[in-house]
């Protein structure tokens, strides 16, 4: 069995010199230190995005859609197609916590400032897959065709039409129309399932491949520490089989979600119906919507909307172009700042989350 | 002293009459207009001789304004003295309602008169905007007349009891009159009305049976789709029994007077007054409204069978139709009842306490019938029971969180099958009624099965679970003391 494991390596060795390859990873090593926890969140959100992709394929075979078929066909996926109900359960969860994941590294490596030169194409190729990660949940969301996302979709869709100059044209393009109808979910349907995940998969790959080639980011106070006596770890097999046992504590704990609180239906859309009452955005959303709803309906001469969006826009590109902007940090000083307004951050969307959530 | 107090009321009697006619000569004596009028022979003046404001001392110029004092015709019917001449359109009843709506001045000549009369005409149907835009579509003088008013007790009055329908039909027979206010209102209720056991009673001079008015009020009419209106659909069982629940009232006809209390039990008085359910019947559905009359034997199922259509019709082509009509029963009637209908419970049918089929079979007479009803009755049974246990397995299934949309829908067809046995039993045929018998016990039995499915795949959900859970444990253990081993492996 080995001789024929090792023919079947050597065949393949022989024509795309996987030496290569094994002698890079075998090299490479991660640093070890108290905040090492932080670096397998990368990992996590890799393995739920595959989750995603397979879940999604499998959904796709049987998924319509059509405002006529969409609601129809999960149905049938729920109650007909074996295991089909664990498959879009999983599939549910799994964009839940990717997001979360997603959040996790973003600011560990924020905290980190592990954005600072060399890395800060890593950081803004990571920051677009988090916005692309935003619209897979918000396109997502309506392909159930059913009542919660038709009026989620609707207030979300008019929320962009607020942003002054662009968002009117921007809605009509993201609705197909000046309502959201059938045309909303198809063009909402191709994104999820073509466009996005194609932009998402080049920028995944491109920020894997820094990754690699630069290596994790050490904590600034390690840069004092003498090479020799920091702790290390070869990436292959050591931290690829913590990332692995992490991945199956993962799978358990999303098993258990799934099965114990499978996704719910609910009602189909009836654009002729009136909304239901406490229609609220996914919860990832939820920050930005209820700062939106607190808002006065004006503030000097501006609509509140329009500053609302207007300053989260701006928060965004701020936060995107951090390691511009920090320059301490690439000069390897200490930046409290940075602190400070990852904190305010933190705390800020955790606490609009709860008040959007209570207040529902 | 005692013969004194007899004397008293006789001599006030004498008394008043003489100061009446006294009052009258000198009022007729002292009018003007009239002494004119009645020289020049004219049709008003003669018929104002006999009109009851006339009696009561009025002038001529209580209504139409001018000086009746005068004889100077330049000075009587002089605008600067207030006359108005012939009034016309709404003046017509705003001359009347001058003293009419006045309380205080109608109750010295009747304490119980009422005096909200043109008020009343105003927000009727009648007193809306006749089609010449001007005035009302209706006047005073248009019921009472103008110069010829008699009271209401008065057998010659227009508005007396027997004279009300012929006055009404002026203008609700005249078909050219009556297409220019409502095109789609019928102008044969009176023919209808003559045919009726009212109308017949009326034409008799019968002054306490129905006519016009005691239904549609007289000077508040209403349209029948308004629900001001006494004959609005809901409150037709309350004008009814306005008179017929009034033993007092009905004590000169011989019938019964339980009718509205029976009705408000029924099934249909119930869909009335709790659900104000417009589609229920009510009295006139029954017994029709202008030709108001008891439905005869033959006449019940067709009465019944106007809104219970199948039944009705499966009931005619049933064998119970022979046996009925030649033992006289009324066909519905004879098993539901008349005015307390009540809901058609399962219990109604087959051989057990409280079943009507026992009225006539028993299992020594008629025993076709009684085997029939017994087999329809389990068959009943059978299905209410399946339907429950459908149910709660389903209900299990749901609160376990699984999907049982589906079926639900099977639910449906079970109680579509029990509803269609409520109808078809009225055909009496066994091989027909487990026909829809056995669509329900179909349903049924699918229902259970996928009810059954579904909870024995949520045992299967929480089973599959744990060995799912149990081998990535395994996994991670597996992992966890290899990585334990090469990190151990190196370390020494």
């Amino acid at each position: 069995m080995k001789n024929q494991t090792k023919k079947f390596y050597d065949w393949v060795d022989s024509r795309v010199q996987l030496g290569d390859l094994v002698a890079f990873m075998s090299k490479k090593y991660v640093p070890v230190h108290s905040r090492s926890i932080w670096y397998y969140f990368g990992g996590v959100s890799l393995f739920f995005f595959i989750i995603q992709v397979v879940t999604g394929i499998l959904l796709l075979f049987y998924y319509k859609g059509s405002s006529d078929l969409a609601y129809e066909s999960i149905r049938f996926i729920m109650s007909k197609v074996q295991f089909g109900w664990l498959i879009r359960s999983m599939h549910s969860w799994s964009a839940n916590l990717f997001i979360l994941s997603v959040f996790i590294h973003m600011f560990s490596v924020y905290f980190e400032k592990s954005y600072r030169k060399p890395r800060e194409m890593t950081w803004i190729s990571g920051m677009f897959m988090f916005v692309l990660a935003l619209a897979f949940g918000f396109s997502g969301y309506l392909l159930p065709w059913n009542e919660l996302a038709y009026f989620a979709t609707k207030v979300g869709t008019d929320i962009v039409g607020a942003v002054p100059v662009v968002g009117e044209p921007l809605k009509y393009f993201l609705r197909g129309g000046d309502d959201v109808t059938g045309a909303t979910l198809s063009r909402f349907f191709g994104f999820h399932v073509a466009l996005f995940p194609g932009i998402f998969t080049f920028l995944l790959m491109l920020h894997l491949l820094l990754v690699q080639r630069q290596g994790m980011s050490e904590p600034m106070h390690l840069k004092i520490i003498a090479k020799a006596e920091k702790k290390t770890m070869p990436f292959f097999p050591n931290f690829m089989l913590r990332d692995l046992l992490l991945w199956l504590i993962v799978l358990n704990v999303l098993a258990i979600l799934a099965v114990f609180f499978p996704a719910e239906l609910g009602l189909k859309a009836d654009p002729l119906a009136s909304a239901p009452a406490g229609i609220q955005p996914e919860w990832y959303f939820l920050f930005m919507f209820q700062t939106l709803k607190f808002l006065p309906a004006h503030v000097w001469f501006i609509e509140g909307e329009v500053l609302g969006i207007l300053l989260f826009g701006l928060a965004g590109l701020l936060w995107l172009l951090v390691p511009v902007w920090d320059r301490k940090s690439s000069r390897g000083q200490q930046n409290r700042w940075i602190n400070y307004i990852g904190i305010f951050s933190v705390l800020f969307i955790i606490i609009l989350t709860i008040i959007g959530w209570v207040l529902k | 002293m005692g013969i004194k107090m007899k004397l008293i009321p006789g001599f006030k009697l004498i008394i008043s009459v003489l100061t009446l006619i006294l009052v009258q000569y000198s009022y007729a004596s002292e009018d003007q207009c009239f002494n004119c009028h009645r020289d020049l022979e004219d049709n008003p003046s003669k018929l104002f001789v006999e009109d009851v404001h006339y009696k009561v001392g009025l002038s001529c110029s209580s209504c139409h304004g001018g000086n009746s004092n005068s004889d100077d015709m330049e000075l009587a019917m002089n605008k600067s003295a207030g006359f108005i001449g012939v009034p016309s359109l709404n003046k017509i009843s705003e001359a009347c309602s001058k003293c009419h709506s006045d309380a205080v001045f109608m109750k010295k000549y009747n304490k119980n008169i009422l005096t909200g009369q043109f008020e009343k005409l105003k927000t009727s149907v009648h007193g809306k905007l006749s089609v010449n835009g001007r005035g009302m579509m209706l006047q005073c003088t248009t019921c009472h007349n103008a110069h010829g008013i008699k009271k209401v007790t008065d057998s010659r009055s227009p508005v007396y009891p027997t004279n009300v329908p012929a006055t009404c039909n002026k203008c609700h027979g005249d078909a050219s009159f009556m297409q220019s206010y409502n095109p789609s209102l019928s102008v044969d209720q009176l023919t209808k009305y003559r045919t009726s056991v009212h109308g017949i009673l009326n034409a008799k001079g019968n002054t306490k049976t129905a006519e016009c008015a005691s239904c549609h009020g007289s000077h508040d009419i209403f349209s029948a789709k308004d629900v001001r209106s006494k004959v609005y659909k809901l409150n037709i069982p309350n004008t009814c029994s306005q008179c017929h629940s009034n033993k007092d009232y009905m004590k000169d006809f011989p019938i019964p007077t339980d009718q509205f209390e029976k009705y408000q039990k029924s099934v249909h008085g119930v869909a009335v007054f709790e659900k104000q359910d417009l589609s229920a019947p009510v009295c006139n559905d029954c017994h029709g409204n202008h030709a108001a009359t008891p439905p005869g034997i033959e006449s019940i199922s067709k009465v019944c069978g106007s809104c219970h259509a199948l039944n009705a019709e499966l009931f005619s082509a049933s064998p119970h139709k022979k046996a009925f009509d030649e033992k006289k029963y009324p066909e519905c009637e004879t098993c539901h009842g008349n005015h307390e209908i009540l809901i058609a419970k399962d219990k109604l049918i087959g051989v057990e306490e409280g079943a009507i089929c026992l009225k006539c079979h028993a299992e020594d007479k008629n025993q076709k019938g009684y085997r029939v009803a017994k087999i329809m009755r389990s068959q009943i049974d059978s299905l209410m029971s399946l339907d429950i246990v459908a149910k709660n397995l389903i209900f299990q299934a749901e609160q376990k969180g699984m999907d049982v949309e589906e079926i639900k829908f099977k639910l449906r067809e079970i109680h579509q099958a029990r509803l269609e046995t409520r109808t078809i039993v009225h055909s009496f045929n066994e091989a027909k009624f487990k026909e829809v018998t056995n669509k329900g016990f179909k349903a049924s039995e699918m229902a259970i099965t996928e009810a059954k499915a579904s909870i024995d795949e949520f045992y299967f959900r929480r089973y599959g679970l744990v060995v799912a859970l149990a081998l990535i444990t395994f996994l991670i253990v597996i992992i966890f003391l290899y990585i334990r081993k090469i990190e151990k492996t190196k370390s020494v």
